[in-house]
């Protein structure tokens, strides 16, 4: 399990865990980002990402990219 | 027949808006809800004896609250009684929707579902059986076009034949763990006993909604004097993992939906995909946006050039009337100088203030303006700011008061206000008359340096004051940046003009009545006691002025500048215009300037610097009230600014009094 911030552009990951609770943690999940989704990394600043889930697009800045946990799938 | 309340929601960027538009036409305006400062639109559509009364509730992804405008989404839904809630689903995108829908369902208000974008779905792959979708959730669902407004008919349609049908409301329920269902009997049982809940709200869902966390209904409850059985009784990671079950059990019944009405082919690459690779790039993301908003600078202010002139000269029409009339000089000067001027100060911001809310809305239909933010939201974010936030300080070089109405698309009031407080410092274009004309005196060799440097020193300024700010009065980070990239569209012209229609409209109606009322102020000021010659050294100006005078000495100030930055408060390039009349004529100003004995170059920096950083005109302070929501906020703005103003001022007399050794 590593944070999304150290996964690349292009790769497919799937969420594992969300570290943390609190607000971003749950705006996370109203987004859909919770354990079990597949995310498809699209772009990457430093630690900001854009993600891809199906046919939505998030941006997430270094904070809260830090907090979602996830593995490689390819 | 009585009128039907709807409550139209949806999560943003699914056309929500579109569907309001195409629903109620024009025939909309601001509804009045206490409390709030995020307004809601509210429409009106007649259809046989009847009328809709639609409600545009912002964009919200769950019945949660993190945002203000969540707060008003949640807030209406939860407490206003609506007849029906109409919740609009982008059919692209159905999964993610549904979350919402799942707690939507749980508040036993009649409901239709209108599924969005249904000719894109098609186009992409997506097949979506949307009987199936209306047996499963047992609410009605009309597939619609909102763009084309293929199916509004329909839609309406639905709507008056639920009302008419008046059938008990018997949605889908989740399905949740036995061990959640057993505390949400437990809870709901004591609520319905012993509380008092808002509006029409469920014990049993009320349940729910404490279960997943809702901190306002838990504040109401307590307020009341009661002890939730069981939640009080956790601890916040028990609670943490409550929320989490009521979450999952929300997704899985989306999924179960999914899995039997939506049929897809996907996990290509998509063009947005690759468009996105490109704008948001590390090294050409910042220069695409900059071109991008220098190009829409431009526009706005090329475009909106042609009609300010316009007004200009109708009123200049008005004005030679008025001074060819036979009448009293002190009415002439009234009707002239209040009246004309004032209607005047208020029109010419018009043009400029339409243009940008119709480039902005364009630039947001097309999905531009949310990678804009996430380019910038690195270097705001070392600054104690919102990426969002850069928009609206790239606008304030043209005007501030377009650029402070434009802070409602940050979501945290601390960052609004941190980006209202700091906005006033990016100078405006009604700064660089006086610039020019000072620097034209006293600095004619590098006057454009010395202009280069006021802009510099307010960007300065207004970082520091956001690092201030974000350090010891809103303590912590900028909200961390979530946000949601909406697909490229073709933005609708229709669309655009009725925002900015409506925000125009909203502006002339409460700026308006400031601004109007600053110049009538300033204009009497000017003019009393009557006799005496307009903005002279006898009138309440000129004796306000003098009597302000030894504040203002140790910045080196004479009275005849201390006025004119009093006349500044109304727009700040009138203050060349006033001391063309202290100093006897505009056309002669440059060399009673420079013949005025009391005046340094040091001096005139330093005045320059004031007037760079004092007081927002009497316009921007107008838009601030009304964004802030807060007289509090307000003032506290205006005092901020002229503690700036005269402390950066003071520095700057010492230092350059020391370099040009006056």
């Amino acid at each position: 399990m590593v944070p999304l911030s150290l996964s690349s552009p292009g790769e497919k990951v799937v969420v594992r865990s969300i570290g943390g609770t609190g607000h971003i943690a749950k705006t996370l999940g109203h987004l859909g980002i919770i354990t079990g989704t597949e995310l498809r990394i699209i772009r990457k600043n430093k630690d900001s990402l854009i993600v891809r889930i199906g046919e939505s697009r998030y941006a997430l800045g270094p904070g809260a990219a830090g907090m979602v946990l996830v593995d490689l799938l390819g | 027949m009585n009128d039907i309340r709807i409550l139209l929601t949806g999560n943003p960027n699914v056309g929500k808006t579109t569907l309001f538009n195409a629903l109620c036409g024009v025939h909309q305006h601001t509804g009045n809800y206490p409390g709030v400062t995020v307004d809601i639109k509210e429409g009106k559509r007649h259809i046989g004896g009847q009328s809709l009364i639609v409600c545009d509730l912002p964009g919200t992804y769950s019945l949660s609250v993190f945002t203000p405008d969540e707060q008003v989404a949640r807030d209406a839904l939860l407490t206003s009684n609506p007849d029906i809630v109409l919740q609009i689903v982008d059919a692209t995108n159905i999964e993610r929707n549904l979350f919402l829908t799942t707690q939507l369902l749980e508040l036993g208000i009649p409901m239709i579902i209108a599924l969005n974008m249904c000719d894109l779905a098609d186009e992409q792959g997506i097949k979506i059986d949307s009987e199936c979708l209306a047996r499963n959730l047992n609410v009605t669902v009309v597939r619609i076009v909102a763009r084309s407004e293929e199916g509004v008919g329909e839609l309406v349609d639905s709507i008056v034949k639920l009302i008419e049908e008046k059938k008990p409301v018997s949605h889908r329920e989740v399905l949740y763990p036995g061990s959640v269902t057993s505390h949400i009997n437990e809870i709901g049982n004591y609520l319905g006993s012993h509380a008092k809940l808002p509006g029409n709200l469920s014990s049993n869902c009320a349940a729910i909604r404490l279960m997943e966390g809702d901190e306002h209904l838990e504040k109401t409850l307590h307020d009341q004097g009661l002890v939730i059985p069981f939640l009080d009784k956790c601890d916040p990671a028990e609670r943490d993992s409550i929320a989490e079950d009521v979450l999952l059990a929300r997704y899985r019944t989306a999924e179960e939906i999914m899995a039997c009405s939506v049929k897809c082919t996907m996990g290509r690459v998509m063009p947005a995909d690759l468009i996105d690779q490109v704008i948001t790039h590390r090294y050409f993301g910042i220069p695409i946006f900059l071109s991008c908003m220098w190009f829409a600078f431009q526009l706005t202010f090329s475009a909106a050039a042609p009609f300010a002139a316009a007004i200009e000269i109708i009123f200049g029409y008005f004005n030679e009337i008025i001074t060819g009339m036979d009448m009293d000089p002190f009415i002439r000067s009234f009707l002239i100088e209040g009246i004309i001027g004032g209607v005047g100060s208020v029109l010419s911001f018009v043009p400029s203030i339409f243009i940008v809310f119709l480039l902005l809305s364009i630039l947001e239909d097309t999905g531009y303006l949310a990678r804009a933010a996430f380019v910038m939201d690195r270097l705001m974010h070392s600054m104690g700011l919102h990426g969002r936030s850069f928009i609206p300080f790239l606008m304030g070089f043209g005007c501030n008061v377009p650029a402070i109405m434009a802070t409602r698309t940050l979501q945290s009031r601390a960052d609004r206000i941190i980006t209202i407080l700091t906005l006033p410092f990016m100078s405006c274009s009604a700064r660089l008359p006086v610039y020019v004309l000072f620097t034209g005196v006293f600095f004619s060799a590098i006057a454009g340096s010395v202009i280069f440097f006021l802009y510099v020193l307010g960007i300065v300024v207004a970082i520091v004051t956001a690092l201030i700010f974000r350090r010891y009065v809103f303590k912590g980070e900028p909200s961390p940046f979530i946000m949601e990239l909406p697909p490229y569209r073709r933005p609708s012209g229709t669309a655009a003009g009725i925002h900015m229609w409506y925000k125009g409209r909203e502006y002339l109606k409460r700026a308006g009545l400031v601004i109007f009322g600053g110049v009538l102020v300033v204009w009497a000021l000017a003019s009393f006691p009557v006799g005496v010659e307009y903005g002279s050294a006898e009138s309440l100006a000129g004796s306000l002025g003098q009597l302000l005078q030894p504040l203002f000495a140790p910045l080196g100030f004479n009275w005849q500048l201390v006025v004119a930055l009093i006349f500044g408060f109304v727009a700040k390039e009138v203050v060349v215009g006033s001391l063309g009349t202290l100093y006897g004529g505009e056309d002669t100003l440059h060399s009673s300037l420079a013949a005025d004995h009391t005046l340094t170059p040091a001096i005139a920096l330093a005045f320059l610097v004031f007037v760079l950083l004092y007081l927002p005109c009497v316009a921007a302070l107008g838009v601030i009230r009304q964004e802030t929501g807060s007289i509090k906020w307000t003032v506290i703005i205006v005092g901020y600014g002229l503690f700036v103003a005269y402390v950066v001022s003071f520095i700057t007399l010492h230092i350059a009094s020391f370099i040009t050794g006056v």
